[in-house]
């Protein structure tokens, strides 16, 4: 870098030269050059930047997936209430409706046990109505309900990370 | 410098740009579109038309919990991540990696109200704990286990880099699959694994049993234990060794088999079938199955005929024992040949029964370096057995002499008689080369005479004096020195040996020996003195075994005195009487082998 004075001389003439035919248009070498050089600079600190960026949320983490298969919906017949712990979600069916409950206490986040009035958290003693609101204890607010879809197998898919409206079923 | 400057940023910011795109961009992820865009032209409903349009591509995974992985770990499929549409019965008909996994009722798939369900579904055992590959992989190559350093490629589609081209062109096919049903369906005769229950039978079948050692079925301990090699080896390895077992491990006994290839492919799946654990039980439950099995011979090699037929004569018994027990997959017996061991047909004459008897309890006894496992039969079948052995007494046929070495002695020393018959690479020590003239011409005929007629203790050489006639061996010698040794006999300078060894046996006089055999005779014989040293490998006829009692001690001191004095014409033993050996010495030598080979107290 010591050379720079230097190298400010012998550029000045030749951009003189041409600025007399074109100086609005013509973009002097030395210029240019930096621009280039600015430009790979910037543009490669922002690709760094931005897979840094990107490579702080995991892709893929070791914890059960969040969209799974439950079974047919024949397996659930009409006034079931089946909780499947593994999963930390309930499938409720009545006649031809089905949704998924969450099971995770919004309180601390232990698992809530179906029972006769809706779902109760062993931990707290929270209590949920039969469709997943509050109805006593330190719970904050109601228990999520998941989207459930029917896939091309005809098995019933449960999605976690999408949380939709209480009260939204899914015809089968 | 300003234009340096300006390129290599340039070029910094491609690199980095490459990277960047090639970290972030996958073919899972073109699968995946691909997918979601061919599912929305089928859809029916709106609803589901808007939940393909809001999927994003992500990693689908199956956390495995229930059987373990090749580490004893979680298995972690990623498998669907590019195969989204296993699970779709509309994609029945479309290419990898897009295609529906097939249904069938042999995987105990039922077809039910106009539908299919899964037995084994995919969320509950994952995709490799029936394929194998790598579960983790999101690359074709890393997940379908196509680099030659990962255990587990996947069963009968992938060929691993390195593969024999001969050999990989056997192992594909479904059927390799079983071999992972076979893990948790353990049951012998489990309908949906019918070559792993013939590669089973065969391992019965043709003696495997005998060598190897396979926890719950087998006891033989003279070749490597089986229970684990399903997961210590790959498909290739397993075929290889099966067509060639020297070409894996150059110094193996193991015979080579006459094996179709379709008995090879059921061994080889029976064998991948063996990995030690069942992963759909515990290790306590597995310890309690396995201690339940005692017998050295597990009932499914006995054969229920031969069981109830212990009323009958043993006689005839016995020769079913010898066609059931595989016998016949090593030795000749008439017309059935296994072309690896002796001859059996003329047994009744050759040997007695108490040699008969040592040699079924432990063959190593009679002949010390026998390849022969011990098979740990039940007492009354081997009486049986030896009992029909016995009743072989027919001579063979007086025919030419020609004819006679052709039937008798072609098998261990070869057509050509240069030692290399059909069953010569599994006979130690080796047959004689008898096109070797050196030696030949350099020993007396009473010599030959001798190993002939009354056989060579310790190794398979049989008396055959108890077969053939004086006059049939005689000419059957000539036979061979008019073919395979041109020149004529040498007269030999008298030599000076000794008939009895002048040196009186004693502790210290075999201390002296051992002393001086650690100096001179190790390179080839051994530290042992088992002939296995250094050199051993490099020299044929190979070293003798000095620790082959029943031939040393049937050796007079005067040969061993000649061939130590004097050297073995034709073979790598020189005279040491040139290396400065005194008869004293090799008095003390003498006395050392001798020593070696005292009968135990």
């Amino acid at each position: 870098m010591g050379a720079a004075p230097s190298t400010n001389e012998p550029a000045g003439p030749p951009a003189q030269q041409h600025g007399d035919h074109d100086t609005a248009r013509q973009i002097p070498r030395r210029n240019f050059l930096a621009w280039l050089s600015g430009a790979g600079v910037v543009g490669s600190l922002v690709a760094g930047v931005f897979s840094t960026f990107v490579f702080m949320k995991p892709r893929v983490t070791y914890g059960q997936p969040n969209r799974f298969l439950i079974g047919h919906p024949e397996e659930f017949p009409s006034g079931a209430r089946v909780a499947i712990d593994t999963k930390r979600v309930c499938i409720v069916r009545e006649g031809n409706k089905v949704a998924a409950i969450s099971t995770t206490c919004t309180h601390l986040g232990c698992i809530v046990a179906p029972s006769q009035t809706g779902f109760q958290c062993p931990c707290h003693g929270s209590q949920f109505d039969v469709d997943g609101n509050v109805t006593g204890g330190p719970a904050p607010k109601a228990l999520a309900w998941f989207q459930v879809s029917l896939t091309p197998s005809g098995e019933l898919e449960v999605d976690k990370d999408n949380e939709i409206q209480t009260g939204t079923y899914l015809s089968v | 410098m300003r234009v340096a400057l300006a390129v290599v940023s340039l070029l910094v910011l491609i690199v980095g740009g490459v990277v960047v795109f090639d970290q972030f961009e996958s073919r899972w992820q073109d699968h995946q579109a691909a997918y979601f865009h061919q599912a929305l032209a089928q859809a029916k409903t709106d609803a589901e038309r808007a939940a393909l349009e809001s999927r994003q591509p992500k990693i689908e995974q199956t956390i495995v919990t229930a059987f373990a992985g090749p580490g004893g770990e979680t298995r972690i499929d990623r498998c669907q991540s590019c195969h989204i549409a296993v699970d779709d019965p509309r994609f029945a008909s479309s290419k990898q990696p897009l295609a529906t996994h097939p249904y069938s009722e042999a995987m105990g798939d039922i077809f039910r109200n106009g539908r299919w369900e899964r037995r084994h579904k995919f969320t509950d055992f994952g995709c490799t704990v029936c394929h194998d590959g790598q579960g983790r992989g999101l690359d074709t190559a890393d997940a379908h286990g196509e680099g030659e350093f990962w255990p587990a490629p996947m069963l009968g589609s992938t060929i691993q880099t390195g593969w024999d081209k001969e050999i990989a062109s056997h192992l594909h096919g479904k059927e390799f699959l079983q071999a992972n049903c076979a893990q948790c369906h353990t049951a012998k005769d489990f309908a949906g694994t019918p070559i792993v229950a013939r590669g089973r039978e065969l391992f019965f079948k043709t003696g495997c049993f005998g060598c190897h050692r396979i926890e719950g079925l087998s006891t033989g301990t003279l070749g490597p234990e089986l229970t684990e090699v399903g997961k210590e080896r790959k498909l290739d390895y397993l075929w290889g060794h099966l067509v060639n077992p020297r070409a894996y491990t150059p110094t193996s006994i193991m015979p080579q088999f006459k094996l179709s290839d379709d008995d090879k492919k059921a061994l080889v799946i029976f064998l991948k079938s063996r990995r030690g654990s069942n992963p759909a039980e515990s290790p306590t439950e597995a310890f309690r199955l396995n201690a339940a099995v005692t017998s050295a011979v597990p009932e499914s090699v006995i054969p229920s005929e031969a069981m109830t037929a212990a009323a009958e004569t043993s006689t005839p018994r016995g020769e079913k024992l010898i066609q059931q027990y595989a016998c016949l997959s090593c030795h000749k017996l008439d017309a059935r040949d296994g072309g690896i061991s002796p001859d059996l047909s003329y047994e009744g004459l050759l040997h007695d029964g108490p040699w008969l008897m040592d040699h079924f309890h432990n063959p190593r006894s009679r002949v010390p370096d026998s390849n022969m496992p011990a098979f740990g039969l039940p007492e009354n079948d081997f009486q049986a057995m030896a009992a029909y052995l016995l009743t072989r007494t027919a001579p063979p046929p007086a025919a030419t002499p020609a004819e006679t070495y052709k039937s008798l002695c072609a098998r261990c020393h070869g057509d050509k008689g240069d030692g290399r018959g059909i069953n010569a690479i599994y006979i130690d020590p080796a047959p004689r080369d008898l096109t070797k003239t050196e030696f030949m011409v350099s020993k007396p005929e009473a010599r030959f005479l001798a190993s002939i007629t009354l056989g060579v203790p310790g190794t398979s050489m049989p008396a055959w004096g108890k077969a053939l006639s004086g006059d049939q061996i005689k000419g059957v010698l000539d036979y061979v020195f008019q073919t395979y040794v041109h020149e004529p006999r040498r007269q030999l300078k008298p030599r000076k040996v000794p008939e009895q060894n002048p040196v009186p046996m004693s502790a210290a006089s075999a201390a002296r020996g051992e002393a001086i055999f650690l100096q001179r005779c190790t390179g080839c014989h051994g530290r042992k003195a088992d002939g296995h040293g250094p050199n051993s490998m490099d020299i044929s006829p190979r070293p003798r075994n000095l620790r082959n009692s029943a031939f040393i001690r049937n050796a007079p001191d005067r040969r061993l005195f000649e061939s130590i004095l004097y050297g073995v014409e034709g073979t790598a033993m020189p005279s040491w009487m040139d290396y400065g050996l005194a008869q004293n010495e090799v008095g003390d030598i003498v006395n050392y082998i001798r020593s070696l080979n005292e009968p135990a107290k």
